[in-house]
């Protein structure tokens, strides 16, 4: 009797072609980008949002042409952080538009397209069961929305991932070997701990992050205009992973928006620590891609 | 999954997929040999597992279904234009192939937001300038 690998073809349900073929076009569509990052962490909270906006606007400004899609598909936020008014979807002449915010990046999120108190929710034949299902679903609409935005020409894609170790690979994964993976972390022990879980699980799979980034790692007061520690800082346990960036903790950037917050900001601590992490960055993925 | 007619030593061919009934679909194989059909019957979590992955099943594919990707391509291409229909709004071929061409999820967003932005403006019918007025109006 024959076994599964004697048979050629899948019985005609084509769904092994289909799978390959939305791989194929996403790699089509993003033939014009030239560095992919995915920025996730592992745990909630560091700021991997905030430090992906900021970053695309420094980067920006360094002259790359940055675009951001929020891979957080239950809790989009990029849309919010770039000042964009809630819009539908457009479908343009090449695929789906991406909105771009004031600061000129193009920001794909759902955030975008859904009410501001709304989950994110999928219409399903098994309600009730969605930890069969989810997983699944989400990967598909991270796929159709690779394929089928109008990225254009770009220097950089950044992807702000979900928190969860799993999911931090998951994505890594999903996107491929193409896909740079940017840590963010805090200085606290906790926050260490878990992104420690994720560079080893990404190492695991053979993914070496192109560094990390360290948010949080002081408070930048106004009365002494120094940074002041902000958490009693633990053993370093990302050893072996560059730094790319320690970034203070700003109040007065933290309540700006984005787009104008480099420039209006520009002679604070903060303000510096992105650009130079944003500037580390780009000589990161340029020294990755002349050794490969 | 293929399936194997253990008699004849062959894979079975996939003949037709019914759409779902409460949550369970139906997908005929026959053996090209011995005819012998095989009915596979999903169960509600499998029926979504499949249609999670964003695929099209059925024997063939027709070039409708090819833009989409979607399981159910044609049923609910035919719900979307009797809405459609039913509000009133008509939707140039033209623009329907840009419809087409964003992901399915954001699919009836996208409907729905471009035509209330043209009943706003007192139009019935959607074309692609309409579509590149939205673009700008909406500042993209």
């Amino acid at each position: 009797m024959k076994t599964y690998r004697e048979i050629v073809g899948d019985g005609g349900s084509g769904v092994a072609e289909q799978m390959a073929a939305l791989r194929a076009r996403v790699e089509d569509n993003l033939a014009g980008v030239r560095y992919r990052v995915a920025v996730g962490s592992g745990k909630g909270g560091v700021g991997k949002s905030t430090v992906t906006a900021h970053l695309a606007r420094c980067l920006q400004e360094q002259g790359w042409r940055v675009a951001i899609l929020d891979a957080d598909l239950n809790g989009p936020c990029q849309a919010r952080l770039a000042g964009l008014a809630p819009s539908p979807p457009v479908p343009g002449s090449r695929g789906l538009v991406v909105p771009r915010g004031a600061t000129g990046v193009g920001v794909l999120s759902l955030g975008s397209f859904l009410e501001e108190r709304a989950p994110l929710e999928f219409e399903s034949v098994a309600q009730g069961d969605t930890h069969v299902w989810r997983a699944t679903r989400e990967f598909g609409l991270l796929g159709e929305l690779l394929a089928s935005a109008e990225w254009g020409e770009l220097d950089l894609l950044l992807l702000d991932l979900p928190p969860g170790v799993e999911r931090t690979v998951q994505y890594a994964t999903y996107l491929g070997p193409a896909a740079r993976v940017l840590l963010i972390t805090t200085p606290s022990g906790l926050a260490q701990g878990v992104v420690a879980r994720s560079l080893e699980a990404l190492r695991r799979e053979g993914r070496v992050p192109v560094g990390y980034v360290e948010n949080m790692s002081g408070y930048y007061c106004e009365g002494c205009r120094k940074v002041q520690p902000l958490f009693p800082r633990s053993a370093a346990i990302l050893d072996g992973l560059p730094c790319l960036g320690s970034l203070p903790f700003d109040p007065v950037l933290a309540s700006a928006e984005i787009a104008g917050a480099a420039a209006a900001h520009a002679h604070r601590p903060a303000v510096r620590a992105l650009r130079a992490a944003a500037r580390r960055l780009r000589e990161a993925l340029e020294a990755r891609e002349a050794e490969s | 999954m293929k399936f194997l007619c253990v008699r004849c030593d062959v894979p079975l061919k996939l003949l037709e997929t019914r759409p779902p009934a409460d949550g369970s679909l139906t997908i005929l194989y026959a053996c090209p040999t011995c005819g012998h059909r095989v009915a596979m019957l999903t169960n509600p979590h499998e029926t979504q597992l499949v249609t999670s992955l964003g695929v099209r099943l059925g024997p063939e594919e027709r070039d409708s279904d090819r833009a989409s990707g979607c399981p159910f391509a044609e049923v609910a291409r035919e719900a979307a234009e009797r809405a459609a229909r039913d509000e009133g709004l008509e939707w140039t071929p033209e623009a329907r192939r840009r419809l087409e061409r964003i992901p399915e999820f954001v699919r009836p967003m996208a409907r729905a937001g471009i035509e209330h932005y043209a009943r706003e403006r007192g139009l019935r019918r959607v074309d692609e300038a309409l579509l590149d007025e939205a673009r700008e109006h909406f500042g993209m």
